[in-house]
């Protein structure tokens, strides 16, 4: 995590031209001043020269962030919020502790694969078992506020972890390539298909796919401040993926991908810095590396329309591979949305915690897919995908939310899982 | 500070939600984009006129300041509580209430942000000409009470060429209307121009109605480069007088240029001491005309090298280099004290001497670039706020660059208003009678001072 010292320097860099207003997407739902970067960036300033405490509304302001980056991007001085903002985080979780659902999380759950898939399989027996039904019937999470809508927003689980449904290593006969796949725990416990597809996009095209057993990649941790329990999985992560012989490792997902790629700093050892030189998003493997080919099926009658995911255009600076992937796909035409890098307002679990906030954040995503004429809407993280069906849905919009290797699959006549 | 009772009977008014009682929240609204920063005791964000009226007179009951605020990206202080009290934050009033095509006419709420504005008028082939550099988050009220202008003030004015109508909270809580939807109005005295640039000091505005144009039928850009800057001052008068009125007309001088090549690294010739950016618009067939024209208007007059935009790419390869202006500057030094100062457009050379002359006599980083058509000019001091000497020798040469703008018959603010960064240095230009004039107006009109107090005027 960056000093502090680093932190005064770009705080001082803050001009408070106030252009950071025309990019937040928190800005653009309340036109509240203490919610964009530069309200925030002062109330951090006024903490660090001791004229604010921290506390509890310091604590909620500053979780009042997307880290999308936007503000960033947009400002002149190029000052890294998020980065300042995450500071803040860890600076109150030191200081205050973390919240004892999340300290539990993060230190039992995330660190503990065994612990964490029966968590899952709970999940999947809550949502299976009628005990779900029986919960939403009796209106019992009617009497926690917005716990009802809530509840609804989370995904259903997969009833075995993909991880386990797959063999360790997925082998092709002369491949152009060995990597490794770090599935993240949204393919892995939420949405296997997603998985099945992007093995059998890279095994189509020569790639072979090895699935070391790993961790979560810490983002969740590391967002709330909880940088112990982050670097810890990291150590874990290096040291597993150290060990395969691989050319990339890749990620599905742009949250994962992106804290992977940071694992260079958070560590600051050689195997990490090569570790993370080797993190590829899946769409770069294909598009930058491999070359891309599509099947022999034939698609048709699909519009389709691309949402950037914060962590995968601005955490990684991949715009170009994703649409020309799509571009790629014979019988597909791409209609891109108008402000197609705005935030889907899922950022984590910041749907959970705010969930009306986020939710007015992606109904403006809604409409402007719904713009388009599109009738598929692709991207390229799992937590994206699961806010954007939410708020589809919310608009009634029957648009069919896919990730980006579920269409690339479809043009494989062996796709594995249609979805 | 607020009694607890008023404070309640405020949250009745715009509903608790709407107030920030909260240290951290207020303290984000003690804030513009000048290094100023004071503390309110409130914040208050209301949505209707009628709450607006009820705040305003329940301060003057009980005596407490009230500071209109739309983004907060004034560069004079024009927004911060100098003296407490609350913060009324217009940007919940946000709806563009009517687009009258057939009168060219909008009806507009203050916290309608001007890029909005803008792009839903150009939706229905109108135009808002008004483009402050700062329309994507400045709001309609805040250019209204600073009389903002734009790079396109030259050909289309400024905004108070667009004002036809007002509707005002005053500082004792009545609502005043003035003007409406016609373009001719002699009923009484010119309201509309003394709110028009008010700053926040005579009255909340609520309701504003503002004058259309039809959208130019096409722009071209142009982009020139001169070894002298004499010769691009010079050239923009042959401009004018060949009869060609360029929308934009747009100066850098030798050290902006530097700062934007060190940061863009687009091939800007180092050693040139002024670039023009030109634009026209109007008919397609007569624009196409004027660019040709205005090249060869460059050529002559001494410019080494000539470019105009074939395309929008070129177009905006063109502006990068001025929009990254602000970005590149701080690089030398990350404060930045923007001032802007007009003067006569012919006496351009002879205020960017003088400026140049007063930075090396305090030894300052000073950047000079600004709208070469109306003589408005920015100059901007890089500086550092931590280094309490150098801020005393800014403080020196501010005052100075003042004088010599008076002195060369021109104005200590085109555009940003007076606020608390200018108000020193007031009476340089209005004198004593124009001073007590000006006062005399806000006596009759608060008594109570409750109007953004300190403001304008020393005190
Ligand atoms: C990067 C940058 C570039 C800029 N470029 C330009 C430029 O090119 N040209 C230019 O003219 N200015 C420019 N400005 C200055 C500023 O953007 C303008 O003065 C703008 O009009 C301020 O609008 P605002 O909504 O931010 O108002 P604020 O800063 O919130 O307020 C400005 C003043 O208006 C008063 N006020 C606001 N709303 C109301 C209302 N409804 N009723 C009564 N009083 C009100 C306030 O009390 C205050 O005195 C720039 C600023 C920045 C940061
Ligand atoms: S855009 Fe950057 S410099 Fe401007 S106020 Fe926001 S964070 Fe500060
Ligand atoms: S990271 Fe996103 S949500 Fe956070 S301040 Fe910047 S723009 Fe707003």
């Amino acid at each position: 995590m960056i000093k502090v010292e680093t932190v005064k320097t770009y705080l001082d860099r803050c001009s408070k031209c106030g252009g950071c207003q025309a990019v937040c997407p928190l800005y653009g739902e309340t036109m509240a001043e203490p919610l964009v970067a530069r309200g925030k960036l002062f109330l951090i300033k006024n903490h660090i020269e001791g004229k604010l405490e921290l506390s509890p509304k310091m604590k909620e302001l500053m979780s009042l962030c997307l880290l999308c980056k936007a503000c960033m991007e947009n400002c002149p001085n190029k000052i890294p919020v998020d980065q300042l903002v995450l500071w803040a985080r860890q600076k109150i979780a030191q200081e205050k502790g973390i919240s004892f659902v999340k300290k539990n999380i993060f230190q039992h759950l995330l660190k503990n694969n065994g612990r964490l898939t029966i968590a899952a399989r709970l999940g999947y027996f809550y949502q299976h078992s009628g005990l779900q039904w029986l919960v939403r019937k009796s209106r019992l999470l009617e009497l926690f506020g917005d716990l009802a809508k809530k509840e609804s927003l989370l995904p259903e689980m997969a009833k075995v972890p993909f991880r386990n449904q797959v063999p360790r290593l997925l082998p092709v006969s002369r491949p152009q390539k060995r990597v490794a796949y770090f599935t993240g725990c949204l393919t892995n416990f939420v949405f296997p298909d997603i998985g099945y597809a992007v093995i059998n996009v890279l095994r189509n095209n020569g790639v072979e796919v090895v699935i070391p057993e790993q961790w979560c990649c810490g983002i969740p941790a590391l967002a709330s401040g909880d940088e112990e329990t982050a670097v810890d999985l990291a150590r874990k992560n290096v040291k597993v993926f150290q060990r395969e012989n691989v050319d990339a490792i890749i990620t599905d997902c742009a949250s994962c991908g992106s804290t992977l790629k940071e694992y260079a700093e958070l560590l600051e050892t050689p195997e990490a810095r090569s570790f993370a030189e080797k993190v590829l998003d899946f769409s770069q493997l294909l598009a930058d590396v491999v070359g891309f080919q599509p099947g022999e099926e034939e698609l048709s009658g699909l519009v389709v329309t691309y949402h950037d995911p914060c962590h995968l255009r601005r955490g990684m600076g991949i715009s170009e591979a994703p649409r020309s992937l799509i571009k790629a796909v014979p019988g597909v035409t791409f209609k891109e949305m108008k402000e197609s890098d705005r935030c889907c307002g899922a950022a984590g679990s910041f749907n959970l915690t705010y969930y009306e906030l986020a939710v007015s954040i992606g109904r403006r995503k809604a409409k402007n897919v719904q713009d388009t004429g599109a009738n598929v809407l692709l991207t390229a993280c799992p937590s994206c995908i699961m806010q954007l069906r939410h708020v589809l849905q919310l608009e009634g919009s029957d648009v069919q939310v896919l990730h980006l290797a579920q269409l690339l699959d479809k043009t494989y006549s062996n796709a594995e899982k249609k979805s | 500070m607020l009694q607890s009772s008023v404070i309640e009977e405020i949250k009745r008014i715009v509903g608790k939600e709407h107030v920030y009682t909260s240290l951290e929240e207020r303290i984000c609204y003690g804030y513009d984009s000048t290094p100023e920063a004071f503390f309110p005791d409130l914040v208050v964000r209301p949505a209707t006129t009628e709450e607006i009226q009820k705040i305003v007179k329940l301060a003057n009951h009980h005596l407490f300041p009230i500071i209109p605020r739309g983004a907060g990206t004034g560069l004079s202080g024009g927004s911060v509580p100098v003296k407490g009290g609350v913060v009324l934050d217009l940007t919940r009033m946000n709806k563009i209430l009517e687009i009258d095509e057939e009168n060219l006419v909008a009806v507009v709420e203050p916290g309608v942000i001007t890029y909005e504005l803008q792009q839903e008028v150009e939706k229905r082939g109108l135009f808002y000409p008004p483009d402050p550099a700062s329309l994507k988050t400045s709001t309609i009220g805040g250019n209204v009470a600073e009389c903002a202008g734009g790079p396109r003030a030259f050909k289309y004015g400024v905004t108070r060429d667009y004002v036809l109508g007002l509707e005002v909270v005053t500082p004792t809580g009545e609502l005043l209307k003035v003007g409406g939807k016609t373009v001719k109005s002699v009923t009484g005295y010119d309201l509309i121009r003394l709110y028009t640039g008010s700053e926040g000091t005579l009255g909340i505005i609520t309701k504003i109605i503002l004058r259309l144009l039809p959208k130019p039928e096409a722009k071209k850009t142009l982009m020139a480069v001169y070894p002298s800057l004499d010769d691009a001052a010079h050239t923009v008068t042959m401009i004018i007088k060949k009869g060609i009125i360029p929308a934009t007309l747009e100066l850098m001088d030798d050290l902006t240029i530097r700062c934007v090549e060190n940061y863009l690294h687009m091939g800007l010739p180092l050693d040139a001491e002024a670039i023009l950016i030109m634009e026209v618009d109007g008919p397609a067939e007569l624009v196409e005309k004027q660019a040709v024209q205005v090249a060869e208007l460059c050529r002559e007059n001494g410019a080494r090298e000539v470019k105009i935009a074939a395309d929008e790419k070129d177009r905006d390869e063109i502006w990068r280099a001025r929009r990254a202006v602000s970005a590149a500057v701080v690089q030398i030094k990350p404060t930045k004290i923007s001032e802007d100062i007009a003067v006569p457009r012919s006496q351009i050379p002879k205020m960017v001497r003088r400026l140049k002359e007063i930075a090396a006599r305090y030894d300052l980083n000073l950047v000079i670039f600004g709208h070469a058509g109306d003589g408005n000019l920015h100059p901007n001091i890089l500086c550092d706020q931590n280094d309490a000497e150098e801020m005393e020798r800014v403080r020196k040469a501010i005052a100075e660059l003042f004088k010599a703008a008076v002195e060369l018959g021109g104005t200590l603010t085109g555009e940003h208003g007076i606020g608390t960064m200018k108000a020193p240095y007031l009476k340089y230009e209005t004198g004593d009678v124009g001073y007590q004039v000006m006062k005399a107006i806000k006596k009759a009109l608060d008594p109570n001072n409750i109007l953004n107090p300190g403001k304008i005027f020393l005190e």
